[in-house]
């Protein structure tokens, strides 16, 4: 072990897929990808320490999803520079795309183009920015139920803050096992366990479909242990949270709990591409 | 991307490149913020001194300077420290840090036996937890008298994030900027700041404070520590882990995820904590600017 690291066949062995990357999640650049694929090559150190095989980043595609519409026209006007991060790195980066809740309309037909029609593999609803909604509006129960049709992953962002909401368009894990109950075939994910990760995993634990990912918060010992205990290492997923987040934080969530190494191995990878497999197959 | 002439490829591609990274960790390791004992509000997998020392010993740290987390709501601050001198006592790599808590009546005494008949090196204090701010007369009081009695002092800014607090007991994160003052008022004291996220406001503010050292326990983001050391200058950056708590590999691993030389790793991970801890005027840097 060096610096903490597991050597590198083991962090091969893990076969590491990355469901939370958030390189410039905000605003990928005004020429639509300058900072985007900056943020990814400041990321790459930690990308190849780590080994990790694929990392799934959510694009912003025009509609409405950031707080500049000269970048909202460019990217509606020119959406192949959407793709520009893929190709620099094709083997490496997975997509999803960031809806706007308060635009059904648009997000809809973006679903179209860019999940049905596109590559990219699922939706991302954000718990902030111009595109949140809370998850039990019905404009997102809407996009739900068509993300449903064509097989997406959802990853719906979640936190529970002591003090309560900073605003109403925030989600809760509490709040997305009351939508995901209403749609028990359709996976959900349950972006960063809620950060306060000891009441979120209690408010998911008796929604089977919805699985908790991992990163956002700091690397609080014991997280994977109650997590792994109360949903099973099958409803974990592994995110990076990079570069905003450091590999440190987030990997050594995973590689040091005290689970068994086909547990780490689930929460590592095994699970998202499982998840990610219903729409790949019909791609 | 995954489009459908790309499954086949991405079943079969082979694993990235690897870094084969230069670094190696140096021969001895200063773990500078470690609490013992239990966690107010849950259980810790390493919270137990023989598991957590057995933890560093795997990863190389070879001292670690230890306060405890009884400080943060015990008023019988004596038996926590001396609970904490007997924990280290037998382990020849931890090395006490007691509390004082400048609120209560007669913190002198406290501050008198962790310094003087304890032989601590230095006191921690949990402004956020006990209920005061930098800027009152008393921190400077207590900043003063540690400094005259060769102590040095740890300033805890959060143990935990605000946003995951219990409902029932919640400690703003410490403002740091009132620390400008009395660093230039006691130009001898060495004060450490602990658990900081820093903000790019945060960053400011202590390159300003000259002498100022931070712990890199919560300094995240994939290129956080050579961000803060970018901020701040080299010689003012300690490794701290914040564990048990935090889980201890998470600040190791980000001290090869970030890009710094390996002579910088070993000033932050060891140089400038052993000079921190000896050190009883100035900081190394002003010491070779004096020399020159």
């Amino acid at each position: 072990m060096t610096f903490g690291l597991p050597p590198t066949e083991t962090l091969r062995d893990y076969r590491i897929w990355d469901s939370y990357f958030t390189p410039a999640f905000s605003h990928p650049g005004t020429d639509g990808s300058r900072d985007l694929i900056k943020d990814m090559e400041r990321s790459m150190t930690a990308i190849q320490l780590g080994h990790f095989e694929r990392l799934c980043y959510f694009a912003h595609v025009g509609i409405g999803t950031t707080t500049d519409p000269a970048l909202e026209n460019l990217l509606r006007t020119q959406p192949q520079l959407v793709l520009k991060p893929f190709e620099r790195w094709p083997n490496r980066l997975l997509g999803m795309i960031q809806l706007n809740l308060q635009n059904t309309n648009d997000s809809l037909k973006a679903l179209n183009k860019w999940v049905k029609d596109g590559p990219m593999l699922g939706v991302y609803f954000p718990g902030s920015g111009p595109g949140a909604a809370n998850c039990l509006n019905p404009k997102a129960i809407r996009l739900v139920e068509r993300v449903s049709e064509l097989g997406g992953v959802i990853m719906q962002h979640t936190w529970l803050k002591t003090g309560g909401k900073r605003s109403p368009n925030e989600s809760t894990p509490i709040e997305l096992a009351i939508l995901a109950s209403r749609y028990p075939k359709q996976n959900f994910i349950c972006a960063h366990a809620g950060g306060e990760w000891e009441q979120g995993i209690r408010a998911v634990r008796d929604t089977p479909n919805v699985l908790i990912e991992t990163s956002g918060f700091d690397a609080t010992a014991g997280f994977i242990e109650m997590a792994t205990r109360e949903l099973g290492s099958k409803r974990i997923v592994f995110g990076s949270h990079l570069p905003s987040r450091s590999m440190g934080t987030e990997l050594a969530k995973v590689i040091t709990a005290q689970i068994s190494e086909e547990e780490k191995k689930d929460i590592l990878g095994r699970n998202y591409r499982k998840l990610l497999g219903v729409i790949q197959s019909r791609k | 991307m995954v489009a459908a002439s790309e499954r086949e490829k991405l079943a079969t591609m082979p694993a990235p490149p690897s870094i084969n990274h230069p670094l190696s960790m140096p021969s001895r390791v200063i773990d500078t913020n470690v609490s013992l004992f239990h966690w107010p509000f849950r259980r810790l997998p390493l919270d137990e001194v023989n598991k957590l020392c057995a933890k560093f010993q795997q990863l190389g740290i070879t001292e670690v300077w230890a306060g405890s987390f009884e400080a943060l709501l015990h008023r019988d601050l004596r038996t926590v420290n001396e609970r904490l001198l007997r924990a280290c006592q037998n382990r020849g790599e931890l090395i006490p840090v007691g509390a004082v808590n400048p609120t209560f009546p007669d913190w002198k005494h406290d501050l008198n036996l962790c310094l003087g008949r304890f032989g601590m090196p230095g006191v921690r204090l949990l402004p956020g937890y006990h209920g005061y701010a930098l800027g009152d007369a008393v921190f400077g009081e207590l900043l003063e008298t540690a400094t005259k009695l060769g102590g040095f002092v740890q300033v805890v800014i959060a143990m935990e994030d605000t946003r995951t607090q219990s409902n029932s007991i919640q400690a703003p994160n410490v403002d740091p900027r009132p620390l400008q003052h009395w660093m230039q008022q006691i130009p001898e004291a060495r004060v450490q700041i602990l658990n900081c996220r820093p903000s790019a406001s945060d960053l400011r503010t202590f390159a300003s404070i000259h002498r100022l050292a931070v712990d890199t326990s919560r300094v995240d983001g994939t290129d956080g520590v050579s961000t803060l050391v970018k901020a701040i200058g080299i010689d003012r950056v300690l490794y701290g882990s914040h564990s048990p708590f935090l889980i201890p590999e998470a600040a190791c691993i980000r001290m090869i995820e970030t890009d710094i030389p390996g002579a910088e790793v070993k000033a932050i991970m060891q140089e400038n904590a052993e000079h921190f801890r000896n050190s009883k005027s100035t900081s190394r840097q002003n010491q070779q600017k004096q020399g020159q």
